[in-house]
């Protein structure tokens, strides 16, 4: 009786550690106890194809555990945030398994990439289209200000193609060691909350049509899926407002091209968004126009077509030759770290407020996220787990919260109503103006400046505010955006 | 000839036979069978109504009209060109000149530049350009910037008037509600300013009427603290009943 019971115990408990021997008395029929050995157990033939043969240990390990083989983790999403978590977590030792489903994949984007981006991240000059070094802020007037006066030779906002810029950054991974899977994230389960994660993708091998559905077995799960993640999904992350930005591309003939060789345009006024604004990007041989909004996403193509007229006479003669949408997170999400899983870039909603950029966010937070799990397991050597990637967050968050912090005052300050706007075009007349903004637009840091500078700027800006809305006809049929915690069609109020 | 057409007339009775009818059929009746009935309009006169009033020109526009409901009136050779129009997608107006609004065409009658009218045209040209928009174009840039109309034309026109109404209406206030605490207390007016209460009191009435002018104000401020604080919130929801490593 004894016996079976033991026996039993010994069965029913596969997380037995390996010192825990019991001695089963053998009669027959009694089952075996067999001793956990460390032994490649592939589940499934793909799996079998995938693990590069090393060991699996199917119990759960507690943080700080010291491991016998690299630490595993999966990154979901191969865009710029995925690929930069998956270099850094491959230069830093641990396996790490970057699955992204298309590899050849266009995301609608402004693709403007800061200047600091290209020296932090080693990134070559070929795969830059273009170097924009004036950019034209124009108001509801047509009042136009040409921005960019105070850049050097050595300063420029590159525009790149998203295709080519992922693809760069995920070959680069590929190449220090991070193991590219093509495939489609389903889903994840973990058994215990120390145990390992197990990942349902599908997998596309050459030139396959439909997924063969696949699983992997990980320590840790980085979401870098995007603006739609699944990740996030999976670990109730939250929702969060988000703008949608529409864009059509937009092949112009060669001497309006000439005009936008090296120029962006920014159109504001509440025809084109009323809490955005619409732009003119110069791709490698076409243009792409596009606008965005979040509290009137319904009209979103009576904004385009505004837009569009807008800077009719400069792209005339052009041929659509792409029309594209994509949402745009407004905020990060509620919860953006469940156990051993994180998000970064999109997914985790770190885009900016007022210029909408996310690329450099994306990829610097996806490099924070691999180099905190690489320093706390040191080199990929021991079991980590929330407390890491909790570490992750608050540098990020310390680090870049004043950006953030100032965009938004910018958007909620000049973004309301068309006087807003117009005021913000003649704000932005100023070199002051023009060098604090470029000063922390391409090099990522709050520049303080002047104080009696300061002062002058705030009065000048309290002037142009007031000079503007007085200005404001009292029939105006213009609109008031708020910034707050109504809902979106609170939001929008007529002005009179 | 002229009895049967009198019998004519009379068999058909039309009851309001205008002068130009009975003129035709005198004609008629006096050229008989081969009269043409020719209406001459020119000797018709016409209702005031139809020959438009009694006024002229710019004057014709209306008793506050405004430049460009003048110009209107006016007529195609109006006095300098158009005013304030969207010609063929651009902005038109004799005095909008390059870009910016010709200072030198806005002399009042003293000589000097009268900024009200050209806060009116700026008012007006946004105005327009806000209910149709119209292309940015590189060869008619804008270049009018606001600060080139000085403060004072700015206070004049929109800070004074407000400011009397509310001084009238913080005097107004402030009287009323010495008036009730003398009768309450006995205190007289010029007494109630000794007392700090008193002091205190006068100050919260004249800044609670500077700053919540109309009960939608509050809403507005209470909107504002909202808008101020949401977005440190969304932010700092990742954080919430979790210890912060930055803390330690």
């Amino acid at each position: 009786m004894a016996s079976v019971t033991a026996a039993a115990s010994a069965v029913a408990a596969p997380r037995v550690q390996a010192q825990r021997r019991v001695a089963p008395s053998a009669f027959v029929g009694a089952p075996v106890a067999r001793r956990q050995t460390l032994v490649a157990r592939p589940a499934h033939k793909a799996q079998q194809q995938q693990s590069r043969g090393t060991a699996v240990q199917v119990f759960a390990v507690r943080d700080g555990q010291p491991l016998d083989r690299p630490l595993r983790v999966a990154v979901i999403g191969g865009g710029p945030s995925g690929a930069c978590a998956a270099e850094s977590l491959a230069k830093g030792g641990c396996e790490t398994y970057l699955i992204e489903r298309k590899l050849d994949n266009c995301k609608p984007c402004g693709g403007a990439i800061p200047i600091c981006m290209v020296e932090e991240f080693d990134l070559p000059m070929e795969i830059i289209d273009r170097r924009v070094t004036k950019m034209k802020m124009i108001s509801p007037s047509n009042r136009e200000v040409d921005v960019g006066k105070t850049l050097n030779e050595k300063e420029w906002i590159g525009m790149c193609r998203r295709e080519v810029f992922d693809d760069f950054l995920r070959k680069r991974a590929d190449k220090l060691g991070a193991n590219l899977v093509n495939g489609l994230f389903m889903g994840m389960e973990q058994s215990s909350s120390d145990g390992p994660i197990t990942i349902r993708y599908n997998l596309y091998k050459e030139g396959d049509k439909v997924g063969t559905p696949s699983t992997m077995e990980v320590d840790l799960v980085i979401g870098a899926d995007g603006a739609n993640s699944r990740v996030a999904k999976d670990i109730d992350a939250g929702e969060y407002d988000y703008a949608i930005a529409f864009q059509e591309r937009i092949r112009i003939p060669e001497d309006k091209m000439e005009y936008y060789k090296d120029l962006a345009e920014m159109y504001v006024g509440d025809d084109v968004s009323p809490d955005f604004y619409g732009w003119v990007f110069p791709k490698y041989d076409h243009v792409a126009v596009g606008t965005g909004t979040v509290v009137n996403k319904t009209a979103i193509k009576q904004y385009q077509q505004a837009t569009r007229d807008r800077a009719k006479v400069k792209t005339e003669g052009g041929q659509i030759i792409r029309v594209e949408a994509h949402p745009i997170p407004e905020h990060p999400r509620p919860r953006r770290v469940k156990g051993r899983v994180t998000l970064v870039g999109d997914a985790a909603g770190y885009v900016t407020k007022c210029s909408g950029e996310g690329i450099y966010f994306a990829a610097k937070s996806g490099r924070m996220a691999g180099e905190a799990i690489v320093k706390a397991s040191e080199g990929g050597k021991k079991m980590v787990g929330e407390r890491a990637l909790r570490n992750y967050l608050d540098e990020f968050d310390r680090k870049y919260w004043a950006t953030y912090k100032v965009l938004d005052i910018l958007q909620k300050v000049f973004y309301r109503s068309n006087p807003a706007r117009e005021a913000f075009v003649e704000m932005c007349e100023s070199s002051y103006v023009q060098k604090m903004t470029f000063d922390s637009y391409l090099y990522k840091t709050v520049v303080p400046g002047n104080p009696l500078d300061d002062v002058k700027l705030l009065v000048d800006t309290v002037g142009s505010l007031l000079r503007s809305n007085a200005l404001r006809a009292r029939d105006s049929k213009s609109v008031n955006v708020s910034f707050g915690s109504k809902s979106n069609e609170e939001k929008l109020q007529p002005a009179a | 000839m002229q009895a049967v057409v009198s019998l004519q007339a009379g068999a058909v009775r039309a009851p309001r036979l205008g002068r130009v009818q009975r003129r035709v059929k005198a004609e008629a009746a006096e050229n008989g069978a081969a009269a043409t009935a020719t209406l001459e309009k020119k000797d018709r006169k016409l209702s005031p109504l139809e020959r438009g009033g009694t006024l002229k020109g710019a004057a014709a526009a209306g008793k506050d009209a405004s430049d460009k409901f003048k110009n209107m009136a006016e007529g195609a050779s109006g006095s300098a060109g158009p005013v304030l129009q969207l010609v063929e997608g651009r902005f038109m107006d004799y005095r909008w000149k390059g870009g910016r609004w010709d200072l030198s065409l806005f002399k009042g009658k003293d000589g000097e530049v009268d900024w009200d009218a050209v806060i009116d045209a700026e008012m007006a040209r946004r105005k327009l350009l806000e209910d149709s928009p119209i292309p940015c174009t590189n060869e008619d840039p804008v270049l009018f910037d606001t600060s080139e109309i000085p403060w004072w034309a700015w206070v004049r026109r929109f800070h004074l008037p407000e400011a009397e109404k509310l001084n009238g209406r913080a005097a107004m206030m402030g009287y009323v509600l010495a008036l009730f605490v003398d009768q309450l207390t006995g205190v007289g007016l010029l007494d109630q300013q000794n007392s700090f209460i008193g002091k205190v009191l006068l100050h919260v009435c004249v800044f609670a009427i500077l700053l919540v002018r109309t009960t939608s104000d509050l809403d507005k401020y209470k909107n504002l603290v909202d808008e101020a604080t949401f977005y440190d919130k969304q932010w700092n929801a990742t954080w919430e009943g979790q210890e912060r490593p930055s803390d330690n």
